[in-house]
C-alpha cells in the first residue's frame, strides 16, 4: 500500500478558514472544508435520526401503553439516547477519518487528489487538460457558504477532480489559479500568490419570466395536452371515471420537468472573459461553468415548433469535459443557452467563434437557424430527392465558413449544428443503397460525446465527396494553425501580428456563397486534394481565442475588461469587424 | 478497386489480405451450419413425430429453408464486402472504406488518434492477419481494418502511431 508522501506542512490545516496558498509555496497540501462531510451526508444523517427517531417515539407509546417495557422509564431512553448518540459519532468518525485523508494540491502543472483510508487513491491531472471547470452550489452547501469545484478532463465520463466542498471565495480562488496556469499566464513574479480572477463581462441575462414561458411552450405542455385528451376520452369511452386518478403520475411527472426547467434555467447568465465563456444558473442548487477558448467541440441551435411563436432558441454544446448524460443536471451542464432570442443566440456564437470565417455572419448564422433552400451560400438535398424527406428537404444542408461547417436541418424542430474545422475528430460518409439511387449521400462528423450530432442529410453526391474531401483538408490546415493549448500563453509579436495581418474578413465578399458552392469546390479538386483549397487559407486565423483583442492587453494590465467578440451585420461589417487589424 | 469519381488524385487504396476472405468463408460456414442445424430442429421434430401438428408442415421447412438463403446471399456477397475493404495513408489522415450496399467511407487525421488497437483473433491468428482499430476522443469514430497481414498490421500501427506523436493536436 502506498502511503501518501508527506509534506513537511502536513498538520491538518484548517483549510476552512485559509484560503488555498497556492501562489508561493506550490506544494502545501490542503483539505475540503471540515463541515463538507456533513454537508455531503446529511441525506445519510436525516435518514438515521428519522428511523432512530420513530423508532424511539412508537416505543415510548408502547411503554407507555401497553407497559410491557422490562426496563424501567428512565433506563429506557437512556439506552435509546445512547445508541442514537453512539451510532451518529461512528457516523461522523467515518467522515472526519475520511475528511482528513482527503487532501488536494495544486501545484504549476497538476492538480493532485488523495483520497482513501483502506483503498487510497491518488489522482493527478494535468492543468493544461482542462475542459471546463464547474464550481457547483447545492442548497445546503449555499447555506453553509460552500461549493464544490469539479475540474473537467476529456474522459467524458466522471469530474477528473471534484472537491466538495470549499468555501465560495476558496473555490474561486482556485478556480482562477487553476485558469491562469493552464492558461499559461505568467504570474507576477513580485506577489506570485496574487492571481486575480479574470475580469469577465456580463453579455446574455435570461429574465426569470422567459425561462418560465419557455417552459409553458416546452414539449412537456403538449405531452401534459395529450394526456389529458387522452385520459378524458378514454374515461368517457369506457365510462370509468376511476382512470382520472392516473392524472397523478402525469401531474408528478410535469411538474418534474417544469421545476427542473426553472431550477437549472432560473437566473441564467452568460459572461465572456480571457478564461473563456461564464455561464452561471440555478434557482435552489447553482452552478458555475467556465469553458476555456476553443473547449467547444460542437454547438447546436434547436427551436421546437412552440417557440417559434416567440422566436425562441436553445443552444447546446458537446464539451469534451461533460459527456453525454441523460440526467438532468448533464442536460443543463451541456447548455449553452436554455432559452435565447435569435440576437443572444449570435452573441452566444460569437463568444464559442469569434471569428465566423466569413463577412456576413449575421446573415449566415440566421439562414442556418430559420432559412431554407440555398440562400447566404448553403447547400441543400436536391430536388430530385426531395420523396426521401418531403418536408426538410429545402431545409437540409450545409455551409462552409472559413472556420466552421454550418448544418441546417429540420422543419419542426429547427436545428443548426456548427461545428469548427480545428474541432473535427474523424468524418465520415455513408450511402445506402436508396441513397445511390437518387445520388445522394450522408455525411457523418464525429465530435466527442454529448448531446450534439453534427450530421449533413442527403446531399448530392458529388458535393458530398467535394465536401468530405474539402473538410479533412480544412481540419487539417486549421489544426496546423490552432491556438494554443494554453491559450494565454505569451505569444511571440510576430506571429501574433503575422496572424493578424493575414487575416482579412473583408476580401472575397461572395465567399460565404462560394465556399460552398460545387462548381467552385470541384475546380479546386483538381489541382490537389490535399491541398486548401486557397480562400481558406487566409482566413483560419491561428490567433483567434475569444477575447483575442484582449489577450495582449491583458498582459500588461490585468484589470481591463475582456472585449466582446460580436457579430456585425454585412452592412458595417467593414469597420467593426476589422478593428483587430 | 473501385474508385470514386471524386477521389483526389494519387489516392491509392490499399485492398485487404485475401486471406481474410477465407478467414470470412470460414467464419461463414460455421456460422450457416449452426443457423441451419437451429432452424431445422422443429423439422426434425415434426418429421419424428414428437411434435404431432404443430408447428405447420411448410413453416418446419420454410424455416430451415428461408436460412438457407439467407446464408447463401450473404456467402455470395462476401467476396465484395471483403473486396470493397481498403484504407488509404495520405500525408495528414488515413481514409477508410467498407461496405457494399451501405458504403462508408471514415477519414481520421493522425493528430486526433488518440490510440490504436491491434487484434488478433484464433481464427485470425492461423491465417496470419490481424485487425486494426482507430480509437480518437469520439467513440463514434468506429474505423477499423480487418484483415491485415500481421506485418503490414504492425507496421500500420507504429506508423500511425508516430504520426500521430507527430501531428498531435489536443481535442
Amino acid at each position: 500500500m502506498t502511503t501518501a508522501p508527506e509534506p513537511p506542512g502536513d498538520v491538518p490545516l484548517p483549510t476552512g478558514s485559509t484560503s488555498p496558498d497556492v501562489g508561493g509555496a506550490t506544494d502545501v497540501w490542503h483539505r475540503v472544508h471540515f463541515i463538507s462531510p456533513l454537508v455531503r451526508g446529511w441525506i445519510a444523517l436525516v435518514a438515521i435520526l428519522y428511523f432512530v427517531g420513530r423508532d424511539w417515539f412508537e416505543g415510548l407509546f408502547a411503554t407507555e401503553t401497553r407497559g410491557r417495557n422490562p426496563l424501567p422509564e428512565g433506563v429506557g431512553l437512556l439506552v435509546a439516547v445512547g445508541i442514537l448518540v453512539g451510532v451518529v459519532v461512528v457516523i461522523a468518525a467515518i467522515f472526519l477519518v475520511s475528511w482528513y485523508f482527503t487532501r488536494y494540491q495544486v501545484t504549476a502543472e497538476h492538480v493532485r487528489v488523495h483520497s482513501g483510508v483502506v483503498f487510497r487513491q491518488q489522482r493527478q491531472a494535468r492543468l493544461d487538460r482542462v475542459q471546463a471547470i464547474d464550481i457547483v452550489q447545492p442548497f445546503l452547501a449555499r447555506i453553509f457558504g460552500l461549493a464544490e469545484l469539479k475540474f473537467e478532463v476529456a474522459d467524458a465520463g466522471e469530474s477528473a477532480v471534484r472537491l466538495a466542498f470549499l468555501k465560495l471565495d476558496d473555490a474561486r480562488k482556485l478556480r482562477a489559479t487553476i485558469l491562469a496556469r493552464a492558461a499559461g499566464v505568467v504570474p507576477d513574479p513580485e506577489h506570485p500568490e496574487e492571481i486575480v480572477e479574470a475580469p469577465e463581462r456580463e453579455v446574455v441575462a435570461i429574465p426569470p419570466a422567459r425561462v418560465i414561458g419557455a417552459a409553458v411552450l416546452s414539449g412537456t405542455t403538449i405531452a401534459l395536452v395529450v394526456a389529458v385528451v387522452v385520459v378524458i376520452t378514454l374515461g368517457i369511452v369506457f365510462e370509468t371515471p376511476i382512470i382520472a386518478t392516473s392524472f397523478i403520475p402525469i401531474l408528478i411527472g410535469v411538474v418534474g420537468a417544469y421545476w427542473s426547467a426553472l431550477n437549472t434555467g432560473y437566473n441564467f447568465r452568460a459572461a465572456t472573459s480571457p478564461d473563456g465563456i461564464r455561464v452561471r444558473y440555478g434557482l435552489l442548487d447553482t452552478r458555475a461553468q467556465t469553458v476555456p477558448p476553443g473547449r467547444v467541440q460542437a454547438l447546436s441551435i434547436i427551436q421546437s415548433p412552440l417557440w417559434r411563436l416567440k422566436g425562441w432558441y436553445r443552444v447546446t454544446v458537446n464539451v469534451a469535459g461533460y459527456g453525454l448524460s441523460a440526467s438532468t443536471e448533464g442536460q443543463a451542464r451541456a447548455t449553452l443557452l436554455p432559452v435565447g432570442t435569435r440576437d443572444e443566440v449570435l452573441q452566444i456564437l460569437a463568444l464559442v467563434l469569434p471569428d465566423p470565417g466569413t463577412p456576413r455572419p449575421v446573415e449566415v448564422f440566421t439562414a442556418g437557424m430559420t432559412g431554407r433552400d440555398g440562400v447566404e451560400g448553403f447547400v441543400t438535398t436536391p430536388r430530385r430527392a426531395r420523396w426521401l424527406a418531403p418536408l426538410a428537404w429545402r431545409r437540409n444542408g450545409f455551409a462552409v465558413t472559413g472556420t466552421a461547417v454550418l448544418m441546417r436541418s429540420g422543419v419542426l424542430w429547427r436545428q443548426l449544428v456548427v461545428v469548427p474545422h480545428e474541432r473535427t475528430q474523424s468524418l465520415s460518409i455513408e450511402q445506402g443503397p436508396v441513397d445511390r439511387r437518387f445520388h445522394v449521400s450522408n455525411l457523418q462528423f464525429q465530435t466527442t460525446p454529448g448531446p450534439v450530432n453534427p450530421r449533413v442529410l442527403l446531399a448530392d453526391t458529388a458535393t458530398a465527396w467535394e465536401l468530405f474531401h474539402g473538410q479533412a483538408a480544412r481540419a487539417a490546415e486549421a489544426r496546423r494553425h490552432g491556438g494554443p493549448e494554453q491559450w494565454m500563453k505569451p505569444v511571440p509579436r510576430g506571429s501574433a501580428v503575422a496572424g493578424a495581418t493575414s487575416r482579412s474578413i473583408g476580401d472575397g465578399p461572395a465567399d460565404g456563397a462560394a465556399s460552398a458552392s460545387p462548381q467552385h469546390l470541384t475546380a479546386e479538386e483538381d489541382e490537389s486534394s490535399n491541398e486548401v483549397p486557397s480562400e481558406f487559407v487566409h482566413e483560419v486565423d491561428p490567433t483567434v481565442v475569444p477575447g483575442p483583442g484582449a489577450r495582449l492587453e491583458d498582459e500588461l494590465e490585468p484589470e481591463v475588461m475582456p472585449d466582446v467578440p460580436r457579430y456585425v451585420p454585412a452592412t458595417t461589417s467593414e469597420d467593426a469587424a476589422d478593428g483587430h487589424r | 478497386m473501385r474508385r470514386e469519381p471524386i477521389d483526389p488524385s494519387g489516392l491509392e487504396w490499399s485492398r485487404v489480405s485475401p486471406k481474410y476472405l477465407r478467414v470470412r468463408l470460414l467464419g461463414w460456414l460455421i456460422g450457416s451450419l449452426v443457423w441451419l442445424v437451429i432452424a431445422g430442429v422443429p423439422l426434425v421434430l415434426r418429421l419424428t413425430g414428437v411434435w404431432d401438428s404443430f408447428p405447420p408442415l411448410w413453416i418446419a421447412w420454410g424455416l430451415p429453408g428461408l436460412v438457407l438463403v439467407i446464408s447463401i446471399w450473404r456467402g455470395v456477397l462476401l467476396p465484395r464486402q471483403v473486396a470493397a475493404i481498403g484504407y488509404a495513408e495520405r500525408d495528414d489522415d488515413l481514409l477508410v472504406r467498407q461496405g457494399v450496399f451501405f458504403q462508408r467511407t471514415m477519414v481520421v487525421p493522425y493528430g486526433r488518434m488518440q490510440y490504436v488497437d491491434v487484434a488478433v483473433g484464433p481464427l485470425e491468428r492461423a491465417f496470419g492477419i490481424c485487425t486494426l482499430k482507430l480509437h480518437t476522443a469520439s467513440p463514434a469514430t468506429n474505423a477499423f481494418i480487418p484483415g491485415l497481414p500481421t506485418d503490414e498490421g504492425t507496421r500500420l500501427r507504429e506508423q500511425l502511431s508516430a504520426r500521430g506523436e507527430a501531428r498531435l493536436a489536443g481535442l
